[in-house]
Formats: C-alpha cells, sequence, structure tokens
C-alpha cells in the first residue's frame, strides 16, 4: 500500500463553487494548508470580497466575513483591533484590492495594520462577467468593456500595485504564481511569510498572486496558465518586493 | 479614548471608517461613528451591510444645512435619509434626536443600549445647533462591556470542533424565510415599543406644534410666549423619530385644531409623519425655515395666522 503523503486539507469542508481552471481553488487551499501546517486553523478569520473570492466563506471552516467590494482592508482592520491575537486575513480580487478599494488597502499599509492580504491578480472583473480592471488588465487584452482590447489611450496603462504599497512601512509584500507546482509551492510559502509576520506583529503583509480566469479569458486552462507565464508575468514580476526581515525594500 | 480602555481611529474617509466598524461590530465590540451631511452619505454602504447582518452601531449625523456642500451651519433637512432606513435595501433603524446637551450624553448611551437590544443601527439625529452649543451636562457611569458576550459575534480563538460565525449578507446561518421573519418581527417590535416623546403643556392646546432638535428649544419658547399673548400653543417633541412617535397623536386633547411642523427644510419632511401618525385628521401646517433657526416671534406670529386661517394648508408632493 502507497504512502498518503498529502491530503485535502481538513479546513476546506464544503465542495467549491469556482469555474473549471480557476485560479481562486488553488489559492483557497494553499491558505488552508498553511492554516493547518502553522496551527491557526482555529485562530483564523478569514475576510473576503463579495466577489469571486466570497466562494470561499462557504467552503472554509474558519471565523469569515464577507462584505463590501473594495473595503475588506477596513473591515480586517476593524478586526484585527478588536482580536489582536485572531490570524485575520484577507482573500480578495484585484478589483477589490486596487481599483474600488485602493485607498483603503493603501491606508491599512499605512497604519502597517498586522493583517495578511491575499490579492488575487487575474486582470479581469470575473463575477460580473469579465469587465477590465484598470489596474491590472494587459493593454490590447479583450474584455467585454475593451472589446477591441485595452487602448491605453482612453484607460491607461496597468501599474504593478506592489511597487506603489513597497513605499509604506509594511513587513512583507511578495507576487507569486500558480502556473507549475513550483510557483505554488513558493506562492504558499510567501503567505506562510505573511502570516508567520502577522503572528510576530511585524506589521502589513500583501501577496499577490497571478491567478488565471479561463472563463472570461476565453481560453482553455492550459491556455489560461501560459498566457500568465508568457505575457502577464513580463508586467507583474513574481518576486518579493518587501521584507522586514532582509532589511525592508528588495 | 485611551484613557477610558478605548480606541479612536481616524478613517481615510467615511466609507473606510463604516467598513472598519464593521470588523469591530462583528466582532462583538461597542463601536460607533459621526459625520455630517456629504459625509453621512458616504456611511450608507456600511450602515447597509450592517444592517444586513443585524451588526449594532450607534451613528451620529449632526445635520447641516443644504445640499451638496451646502452650508456649515445648523439644519434639519437630513431627516429623511435618517428616516428612511441606511442604504439600499429595506431596512429600519432606531433614530434618536437630542434637543439638548445633556440629551446628546443621554441618549447616546440608550443608543448603545437599543442597538444591542435589537441588533440595530442607532442613528443620532442631532443638528448644528444643538451640537454646537455650550450647556451644562452629568455624564452618567461609565460602564464595563464584554465584547465576548454575544453568540453571533467573532470571540477570537475556538476549540477545535466549536463552530464558526459567519458575518454574511442577510445572515445567511437561518433559512432566508426565517431571516425575513425575524428581521420583519424586530421592526414591528422597535416600533411598538421604542416610540419616544416628550409633551409640553398640551392638555388645552388650539394648535400643536410638532418639532425637533435646536427647532424644538424655539418652539418651547414661542408656546410660552404665545401663552402670555392669550394664543394657547402645545408641543409635541418626538425623541424618536423612527420609531416616530405614532402613539402621542392617538390622544390630542379635544381642544386641539390644527397641528404645525417647524423644520429647517425647505420641503416639509417630518410632517408627512405627522400627517401618517395623525391619520390626516387635523388641518396640517409647516413653517419651514431652511437654513435660518426659527425666533419665538416667528413661530408665534405664524401660528396666530394659521389660527386665523390666513395660513395655506400644508400641501405634500
Amino acid at each position: 500500500m502507497m504512502e498518503i503523503i498529502r491530503t485535502k486539507p481538513e479546513m476546506i469542508h464544503q465542495q467549491v463553487g469556482w469555474c473549471g481552471g480557476c485560479g481562486h481553488g488553488i489559492i483557497q487551499r494553499i491558505i488552508a494548508e498553511a492554516c493547518e501546517e502553522m496551527n491557526l486553523v482555529e485562530d483564523t478569520v478569514q475576510v473576503v470580497d463579495i466577489a469571486c473570492a466570497y466562494w470561499s466563506i462557504d467552503t472554509l471552516n474558519c471565523d469569515g466575513i464577507a462584505g463590501p467590494h473594495g473595503r475588506v482592508a477596513a473591515v480586517a482592520t476593524g478586526i484585527k483591533k478588536v482580536r489582536p491575537d485572531s490570524n485575520v486575513y484577507v482573500h480578495a480580487g484585484d478589483g477589490c484590492c486596487y481599483v474600488i478599494g485602493f485607498s483603503e488597502t493603501c491606508y491599512a499599509a499605512q497604519r502597517n495594520v498586522p493583517i495578511t492580504m491575499i490579492a488575487v491578480n487575474n486582470g479581469i472583473f470575473g463575477m460580473t462577467g469579465g469587465q477590465m480592471n484598470l489596474a491590472t488588465t494587459l493593454v490590447g487584452d479583450k474584455t467585454v468593456s475593451s472589446k477591441n482590447g485595452r487602448d491605453a489611450n482612453i484607460a491607461g496603462e496597468p501599474f504593478d500595485f506592489l511597487n506603489v504599497i513597497k513605499n509604506y512601512p509594511i513587513a512583507y509584500a511578495a507576487r507569486g504564481a500558480l502556473y507549475d507546482p513550483k510557483h505554488i509551492n513558493d506562492a504558499k510559502k510567501m503567505i506562510k511569510k505573511g502570516f508567520t509576520y502577522q503572528k510576530e506583529k511585524k506589521g502589513f503583509s500583501i501577496i499577490e498572486i497571478l491567478s488565471p480566469c479561463p472563463t472570461n479569458w476565453k481560453l482553455s486552462p492550459v491556455e489560461a496558465m501560459e498566457k500568465i507565464k508568457n505575457e502577464n508575468e513580463k508586467i507583474f514580476p513574481v518576486r518579493e518586493y518587501v521584507d522586514i526581515e532582509q532589511g525592508g525594500v528588495l | 479614548m485611551a484613557e477610558r480602555g478605548g480606541t479612536f481611529i481616524q478613517g481615510e474617509s467615511e466609507i473606510a471608517s463604516m467598513s472598519m466598524l464593521w470588523g469591530a461590530a462583528a466582532c462583538g465590540e461597542r463601536i460607533m461613528t459621526s459625520s455630517s451631511g456629504p459625509g453621512y452619505d458616504l456611511k450608507q454602504e456600511g450602515m447597509s451591510y450592517l444592517s444586513s447582518y443585524r451588526l449594532p452601531a450607534v451613528v451620529v449625523d449632526v445635520q447641516r444645512y443644504g445640499l451638496g456642500d451646502g452650508e456649515i451651519t445648523e439644519g434639519q433637512d437630513g431627516y429623511f435619509i435618517a428616516t428612511r432606513g441606511g442604504g439600499h435595501g429595506d431596512s429600519r433603524q432606531i433614530v434618536l434626536t437630542p434637543a439638548s446637551v445633556q440629551e446628546c450624553a443621554d441618549l447616546t448611551y440608550l443608543a448603545f443600549d437599543l442597538a444591542e437590544k435589537y441588533r440595530t443601527i442607532c442613528i443620532i439625529l442631532s443638528d448644528g445647533g444643538i451640537s454646537q452649543m455650550i450647556e451644562k451636562v452629568v455624564l452618567p457611569e461609565s460602564r464595563e462591556h464584554d465584547n465576548k458576550k454575544f453568540d453571533w459575534a467573532i470571540i477570537g480563538h475556538k476549540e477545535k470542533d466549536a463552530p464558526k460565525v459567519k458575518v454574511t449578507n442577510l445572515d445567511r446561518s437561518m433559512p432566508y424565510d426565517e431571516y425575513d421573519r425575524l428581521v420583519k418581527k424586530t421592526y414591528k417590535e422597535m416600533f411598538d415599543h421604542e416610540q419616544r416623546w416628550e409633551e409640553f403643556q398640551l392638555e388645552d392646546a388650539e394648535l400643536v406644534l410638532v418639532a425637533i432638535g435646536i427647532s424644538s428649544r424655539v418652539c418651547k419658547s414661542a408656546v410660552r410666549l404665545a401663552r402670555e399673548e392669550g394664543v394657547k400653543l402645545g408641543l409635541i417633541r418626538p425623541v424618536t423619530v423612527w420609531p416616530f412617535p405614532v402613539k402621542a397623536f392617538e390622544k390630542l386633547p379635544e381642544s386641539c385644531r390644527a397641528l404645525a411642523t417647524v423644520e429647517m427644510s425647505l420641503s416639509a419632511q417630518m410632517a408627512q409623519d405627522v400627517l401618517l401618525a395623525s391619520k390626516n385628521k387635523y388641518p396640517m401646517y409647516s413653517l419651514l425655515t431652511s437654513k435660518y433657526v426659527a425666533t419665538p416671534r416667528q413661530v408665534v406670529d405664524y401660528c396666530k395666522r394659521v389660527l386665523a386661517g390666513e395660513e395655506e394648508e400644508l400641501e405634500v408632493y
């Protein structure tokens, strides 16, 4: 009989509801694995956005809040003030964290609130049917609100949010990806580092993850992963930006 | 705040402040926020979310006058936005209206208790006249709050098999129909049990004034002045404007010939609630003073004209 070396985390106690090939399920899984490996499940409070990340409110067996689009960093700030010993993390999309919630995310960083934000960069508004994301949709990418491809003359260019947030006095900022097992494992290490710094009260951490949305990109799951590797990663490099243990901005 | 064991956070926006409250309220903490006019608009999103999961909170709106940026002086034209539910969706919040500095303190204590009793937002609807007034005030005793006493709140570390709390829209811890019934029942209970008002020289009044906040202070003086001049005025001062004190209008004296509101607004707002409460039994008038605080003389002269049939009845639109 073969030895079982890995099982699905017990923390995931319900069937997930995301589309086939979506990266959110992988992200939820590595969050759950990180919580279990660090013995944090019973101390964890999840904060999810009302967009695609919302499904995680049902599937993870921990305390949680689902709510206002774009306000997750402020909600997490309120939770952390009352429950400073809880492991408070945000799982939300790039629309929530970088567009409508730009201000809330920046000011959670400005206050250096010890929460961990996991921002899913899939370059699109998934839940509402695939509109352009001003922060992350690549120039030329076709969406339902940029039918001929994003035009920088009209919509401006996407920008690397981690280059903005690294200027605040935070503990950790990094970008991971999901297009192969090595990168998935690296993204999980980044999340664990964020949780560790939160536990050690070192400050705010944000982990952005390049994630596929085959449904709205209108690509197969494999093609979507290849797009991330060949196109998105060139604009959004996978690396650490800030690590307080390595002297701050890297 | 820190000296009294509390926390004060200056939000980057009213939207963010309400969202921070949302997180803290979900953890069972006593929380409040305050703003005025345009800032109160921005709090509506959070108020809808808090109401959806029935989280207790105290929200203060010190009304300033006018649309847009308006004026930074007192006003009472925020009546509708305060009394018709916060934000999108169908909700009701208890709305308390102080008319003195002492009442600002007393009603704030009451607001926290009512918010927790009914799991609702409790709004303190003041105006720039009352809230910038200097008066003697006796502060009630401080009380401790246990933020782990609610079974619906996120209390921190739990044992492995303890049920988890999910704070979601429309409180999905129960079937929707059950939630629906519970919310409707709560609104009705608040309406039945939390109507508050003050009566002043009502017993033999021929014309009953209805006013809140700074206008009610003026009306009290107007009642005294009118009686010196032989005109029998009385006053109903709603202390709650949601629930509106309907019960106060069920036992008006037989001497009452008409009702008149005094409001700092362009259109008659509270008067619509008075019409509903009095079931259109009395001729209804409104003295609308926009950005100006009425004077007792102005109110008395207006009431004399009403009683002489020289003023037009209120047209509601």
